[in-house]
């Protein structure tokens, strides 16, 4: 009581009130440190964006992007009356959603278990270790994949086979998606487990203190103390992965693309590039390639929203 | 701080204005010291081949028409460059390349291309004499409202065929079997080559009856099994492209045909009695030719198709392999066989020379160009230079030379000398020419087919896909209907041959086919078929 007391909040300078002005002049060598990146968004996203308006108008070449006569939804229609149009959405969220329910919980169980080693030699050659797969680039990773999946002479493909697992599984349509998930997982789970370890690092010592204190065993610390602590970095990755969620990325699909796995492998993408650039359909291809950026979009304004509703975490 | 602020800003004001200036572009003819006109050229060439300034018959070229040409030579990715080049506007006087603008392209980018036509009636007396002499090399290079700006080629010496089947005699001889003619002995034979020791190497497991070359999702092409629609009389080009055939004069496509679902049929029963390579739909090119190499000298595939024996087997096995008369369907069939005729696809080009019409001096760059299309010219375009690898032995008489480096094969000498098959040309008829051995092997092991072609309708059942020229209405609609189709048809054709099935979904694979709009397609190329044949004749 005495204490309260005591205290006299007339002398606290009053706070200034926070307005971009007052951050530029404030955090000036921060805004210095990030212009080249606003400068480049800028630049290759923000400038070229006029382009869009292809999507809606007959590709003109002699009038040039914005030249051509307005077309309206007209693409966007044929597109969704198209006789693929289903089987791509299926497919590519087939695939993609997939990824994201192997591939973003393996880089937390990695990170947490990398967490757990004490031997400090070790534990940076196993992360060095486990995250030079990202560096390997994906023509190289298909082509792994071709010579050790191989029936009659891969290692893989021979081992699978004495497990019981008969035929071409390159030539699989059910085989597809797990191959193009686990080698995934197993290219990037390394890289994307170093922002997890980062944030770990960050963790306060003192909470381990406490909670050893307090007698917790490591399974105890690992869900009391680490988790929470990365919880935050969780739920702003997942918010950014849901932004792609109806994107799959095209090379490694049109690598891995067959005429067996067609029926599976054939996504927005790969059917982009094949009306669009192989065949001259600009227009078309860039009315899809909105169309899957739109969905994108709003998948990740919904997401945000749960997020902040649920976590009180979000990206803005 | 504030000083550096400033001059921070200063530096980035400056930098944005040199990035802004505009360069000065001249519209003035170059010419060199003594008179020659300087253009601009773009090559897609092999990897294989030497850069041009050494290539002997080109400088003499240039010389001739008074030109001097800055080259660039592309030999990878031409497609993902040719893209942003053409949407830029900024293109070479003259680009060089088979196909390397596709006639979509023309009517995608109009007004980039220059139209040849005037230019050739006054200054292109070669291209004319080829257009006088082949008919078809000016229907091929003439697009649909009568401009020019793709000139086509003639090679007179290439096959009638592209794909010819193989089978390895030396493994029929061990087992006592003779050379099959129809699908059921075929089947015999394979079985045979599977179940007992084909190659005598005392293991009867390690040989693959038959392989094919991977199948792409856009369609087929060479070296694939759909030649053996010719068992039922289907006369396909291309080795089958996107189906599209011609028989009796009327335009089809073969994945709706009855006999197609034979054909699947019957490769299904092969390939679950484990006679085809389980790695044909997996594997890519390079895989297929080094399997059929063998080992030492076993050879691994008993039956499968190729361009030549020895491109196809290498030199070590390639002696125990010959082709064979095209078979037919059954031991009682009595209708027609026919074979794969690529005849036009092998010795016409399309679009293998164009201008860009921003071209300083047209009527120099036109004479570049005719003189390309001299006969003596184009012989030293597809093998070489005259001293080096062709020997003149008379007037309108050559004969091809063997290669100076003795470790090469004639067809690597040739593709390392000089454009080869990717320049333009017009081979006269009227050339006699001496060809390299390995082009004689070709016209050797070509003889069954070639007599069955002696009785091929040319007119009627062959159908002319490179030659029809599309409108870009009607061909972007096609083109459209041909991605979704493929998309069902290629996956059905290995799905159907895998696992089996077709009889069960056929009817549901025709209507779903019939819906994406085949047969528009269909109906739009017999419209554009019936217009070249009337301008043919």
């Amino acid at each position: 009581m005495a204490l309260i007391q005591g205290t006299n909040t007339e002398t606290l300078p009053k706070a200034k009130k926070a307005t971009v002005l007052n951050t530029l002049r404030r955090d000036y060598q921060l805004w210095l440190m990030i212009l080249p990146a606003i400068i480049c968004v800028i630049i290759f996203n923000y400038i070229p964006m006029y382009g869009i308006q292809l999507a809606f108008r007959e590709y003109d070449f002699t009038a040039g992007l914005t030249g051509g006569e307005w077309a309206g939804l007209k693409y966007f229609e044929q597109f969704i009356n198209s006789h693929l149009f289903w089987d791509l959405i299926r497919n590519t969220l087939l695939i993609s959603v997939t990824t994201i329910l192997v591939g973003f919980p393996a880089p937390i169980a990695l990170a947490l278990l990398v967490n757990q080693i004490r031997w400090k030699r070790g534990k940076r050659i196993l992360q060095t270790t486990v995250y030079l797969p990202h560096f390997i680039s994906i023509v190289v990773l298909v082509g792994l994949l071709n010579v050790m999946l191989s029936p009659n002479t891969g290692v893989l493909g021979l081992l699978l086979a004495k497990l019981g697992v008969e035929g071409n599984l390159l030539a699989s349509v059910n085989a597809f998606v797990p191959i193009y998930v686990l080698s995934d997982v197993w290219q990037h789970v390394g890289w994307n487990s170093i922002i997890y370890l980062a944030a770990l690092a960050a963790v306060d010592p003192q909470l381990y203190d406490a909670a050893k204190i307090d007698g917790a065993n490591k399974w105890q610390i690992i869900k009391n103390v680490e988790i929470p602590a990365i919880i935050p970095t969780i739920i702003i990755l997942l918010i950014l992965n849901m932004g792609t969620v109806i994107s799959t990325g095209f090379e490694k699909i049109f690598l891995m693309q067959n005429s067996l796995n067609l029926p599976i492998s054939e996504v927005i993408e790969t059917y982009v590039y094949k009306t669009g650039i192989v065949s001259n359909q600009f227009s078309y291809a860039a009315a899809i390639g909105l169309f899957n950026t739109f969905i994108n979009f709003m998948m990740l304004v919904i997401v945000n929203t749960i997020a902040k509703k649920v976590a009180r975490i979000s990206l803005w | 701080m504030k000083n550096k602020i400033i001059l921070f800003i200063t530096i980035c004001l400056m930098l944005i204005l040199v990035a802004c200036s505009d360069d000065e572009t001249s519209n003035e003819p170059e010419e060199t010291e003594d008179g020659k006109v300087v253009l601009t050229g773009l090559i897609t060439k092999h990897p294989l081949t030497k850069d041009l300034e050494d290539m002997e018959w080109l400088a003499e070229v240039e010389e001739r028409a008074g030109v001097e040409i800055k080259w660039e030579e592309v030999t990878a990715d031409w497609d993902q460059k040719k893209g942003a080049m053409l949407a830029g506007g900024d293109i070479p006087d003259i680009i060089v390349g088979p196909n390397a603008i596709t006639d979509a392209d023309f009517a995608q980018f109009p007004g980039l291309f220059e139209n040849l036509k005037p230019l050739i009636e006054e200054h292109g007396s070669n291209i004319q004499a080829m257009f006088d002499e082949h008919p078809e090399t000016e229907l091929l290079s003439t697009q649909t409202d009568g401009e020019i700006y793709g000139l086509s080629k003639y090679q007179q010496f290439w096959p009638e065929t592209a794909t010819m089947q193989f089978i390895n005699n030396q493994w029929l001889e061990n087992l006592g079997l003779d050379v099959p003619t129809n699908w059921d002995e075929l089947f015999d034979v394979l079985m045979a080559f599977k179940e007992e020791d084909a190659n005598g190497n005392g293991d009867p497991n390690d040989e693959i009856p038959m392989d094919f070359a991977p199948v792409g999702e856009g369609g087929f092409g060479y070296f694939h099994p759909t030649v053996l629609l010719g068992s039922m009389g289907m006369t396909v080009t291309g080795g089958g492209g996107q189906g599209y055939f011609l028989e009796d004069g009327e335009v089809k496509n073969f994945f709706v045909d009855e006999r197609y679902k034979t054909f699947v049929s019957f490769l299904n029963k092969l390939y679950e009695n484990g006679l085809i390579n389980d790695e044909a739909f997996t594997q890519d090119y390079s895989q297929y030719q080094a399997l059929a190499r063998g080992d030492g000298d076993e050879a691994k595939i008993g039956y499968t198709f190729g361009w030549e024996r020895t491109d196809r087997f290498g030199l070590d096995v390639s002696d125990q392999y010959e082709t064979f008369d095209p078979m037919k369907v059954s031991a009682d069939y009595d209708g027609e066989v026919s074979w794969s005729y690529d005849y036009n696809e092998l010795n016409f080009g399309v679009n293998f020379i164009q201008m860009s019409s921003a071209t300083s001096n047209k009527e120099a760059a036109m004479k570049f160009i005719n003189e390309l299309y001299d006969p003596e010219v184009s012989l030293q375009v597809l093998f070489g230079s005259i001293g080096p690898n062709i020997e003149e032995t008379g007037e309108n008489s050559y004969k091809i030379l063997e290669p100076q480096d003795e470790e090469m094969d004639p067809g690597t000498w040739k593709w390392t000398s000089t454009w080869a098959d990717n320049g333009p040309m017009f081979i006269s008829d009227e050339l006699d020419v001496e060809l390299p051995v390995d082009m004689q092997a070709v016209d050797e092991q070509q003889a069954p087919f070639n007599a069955l072609f002696e009785s091929l309708d040319r007119e009627n059942d062959v159908f002319p896909g490179m030659m029809l020229k599309y409108s870009e209405e009607d061909h972007n609609q096609m083109t459209l209907v041909n991605t979704d189709f493929m998309n069902i048809a290629i996956s059905k054709f290995g799905e159907w041959i895998t696992s089996g099935g077709v009889e069960d979904e056929w009817d549901s694979y025709l209507q779903q086919v019939e819906q994406m709009g085949l047969p528009s397609n269909i109906e739009i190329i017999q419209g554009y078929y019936d217009d070249y044949n009337e301008q043919l004749n």
